[in-house]
């Protein structure tokens, strides 16, 4: 293995700036009926202890509607457990836009189903799934939860609204991947899912070593995902967490043994593209540049001009500038062989583990996994 | 040309995400249909009161280099419109 890295090309130094955000992420509650182990809200800055009011909401999204955003993302806390969630949702659509909404899916109702297919504007649910039975996805989620979750997808199904779902994978679950694949796209029948893995925030900060994979569990998480994307063509994604990994590590091991000189758009801190084309907002109004950066705060909905924040809050500049700092320049990539083949990951993660935005994730750092006796699965996902 | 006065259907969203770049987004089918400036300058002009003859005209006067056919290609455009749901006339009584 080389100690050398040839340089990564430069990103362009001028970045092309939408002139309102395209989506927005709202954090429409900081109230859930559930505490699962390795929620990445409750603890972290997110959670404010406070809810707007619905008329507050229903004030913004005119201002969404007047800076021609065309999606929101509610989140939280647990959407539907707002009384007036019917209530928010016909201001969306009031307002010409369209929405996706992140929930763990017990509380979902045949009504509210049937009246978010109505709106015809619902972009999908996304219920978090965590495992084939009940023992696993419950052991961090609490009892009965498996069930009610299923119910929720399935009451979706029966009213035409498109079911996403995210599995998150750790230590409970992750031997249960192939039957969690089976549930979903077989017996459920749902077109696709998402995975991730529980990331060092909020709750799990404190549960770690029940819930974070080791290296092992890393490794047989990999090779499992990429043995089901095959199996089931494609049908299963990732953002982030051991799919996403698997595949992206894969490539940067490929490139170093072929001697690239780099990968686009790689060898600087270029992680994250979010904060150029959407914006986030907090349960109690306050702009901040992702629900997991939830410590940066820009403004207030109704106070602070959202256009004016977008286009000009120093803050949000120094995200979207992260992409031009070297990697080549931080202590801690220093004699990387993937140097020029890395993104530097996801800055809230950094932050999250070393208190630093400007700095590379450790978390999805490939020769810190390596060294701690991490191994690359055997076969390109291709 | 016809003496009928195109509207923009009012759900659809204009973004001018960039100087050289807009986008019409229809939330009803999530379908977006890319503008350059002189289609965002028409677009601006359906708003049930401008007739076709008086859209060119403001081509005409505000932008450069206009080809002669430019009428013609009003036409197709506002006809691609309303063909896509993004515009219409209003129903006579």
């Amino acid at each position: 293995m080389t100690t050398t890295s040839p340089a990564a090309e430069k990103p362009a130094r001028k970045l092309r700036l939408m002139r309102t955000p395209k989506s927005v992420d709202i954090d429409i509650t900081d109230r859930c009926n559930l505490r699962c182990r390795y929620c990445y809200f409750f603890t972290s800055p997110a959670d404010v202890k406070q809810d707007l009011p619905r008329d507050e909401w229903l004030r913004f999204f005119e201002e969404l509607n007047r800076c021609a955003v065309t999606e929101v993302c509610l989140a939280g806390g647990e959407p539907f457990i707002r009384e007036d969630l019917a209530d928010i949702i016909r201001g969306i659509v009031r307002n010409r836009m369209r929405f996706s909404i992140l929930s763990n899916g017990t509380l979902i109702t045949e009504e509210l189903a049937a009246f978010l297919s109505s709106t015809g504007r619902c972009n999908f649910v996304q219920v978090s799934i965590d495992g084939s039975i009940s023992i696993t996805h419950d052991s961090f989620r609490g009892q009965g939860t498996f069930y009610k979750a299923v119910q929720g997808i399935r009451t979706l199904q029966r009213n035409g609204v498109s079911a996403a779902v995210r599995v998150t994978i750790h230590r409970q679950n992750v031997r249960d991947l192939d039957n969690i694949a089976r549930l979903l796209l077989e017996e459920i029948g749902l077109p696709s899912f998402s995975t991730n893995s529980a990331g060092y925030m909020g709750l799990c900060q404190k549960n770690t070593e029940q819930v974070q994979l080791s290296s092992e569990e890393r490794y047989l998480a990999m090779t499992t995902l990429l043995k089901l994307v095959k199996k089931y063509e494609g049908r299963i994604s990732a953002q982030a967490g051991p799919l996403a990994e698997g595949k992206i590590w894969l490539e940067m091991e490929k490139a170093r043994r072929e001697g690239l000189d780099s990968l686009p758009d790689r060898g600087y801190l270029t992680g994250c593209g979010c904060p150029l084309s959407k914006i986030a907002v907090r349960s109690d109004g306050v702009y901040v540049p992702c629900n997991m950066l939830s410590h940066i705060e820009l403004g207030r909905i109704n106070r602070d001009s959202l256009q004016d924040i977008w286009q000009n809050h120093p803050e949000l500049w120094k995200i979207r500038e992260r992409r031009f700092k070297a990697l080549g320049d931080f202590e801690f990539c220093r004699g990387c062989p993937y140097l020029s083949y890395c993104t530097g990951n996801c800055p809230a993660l950094a932050y999250a583990l070393l208190g630093q935005v400007d700095h590379p994730s450790p978390d999805a750092c490939l020769r810190k996994y390596l060294e701690e006796g991490g191994r690359l699965p055997e076969e390109s996902p291709e | 040309m016809s003496e009928d006065k195109p509207m923009a259907n009012p759900s659809v969203i204009l973004r001018e995400e960039f100087d050289d770049w807009a986008v019409l987004f229809d939330p009803d089918t999530a379908e977006g249909y890319a503008l350059n400036p002189t289609g965002v300058l028409v677009w601006k002009q359906l708003d049930g009161k401008h007739t076709l003859e008086d859209i060119v005209k403001v081509v005409r006067e505000s932008c450069q280099d206009v080809p002669e056919d430019v009428g013609q290609h009003a036409q197709d455009f506002v006809a691609d419109l309303v063909k896509q749901g993004l515009a219409g006339y209003e129903v006579k009584g």
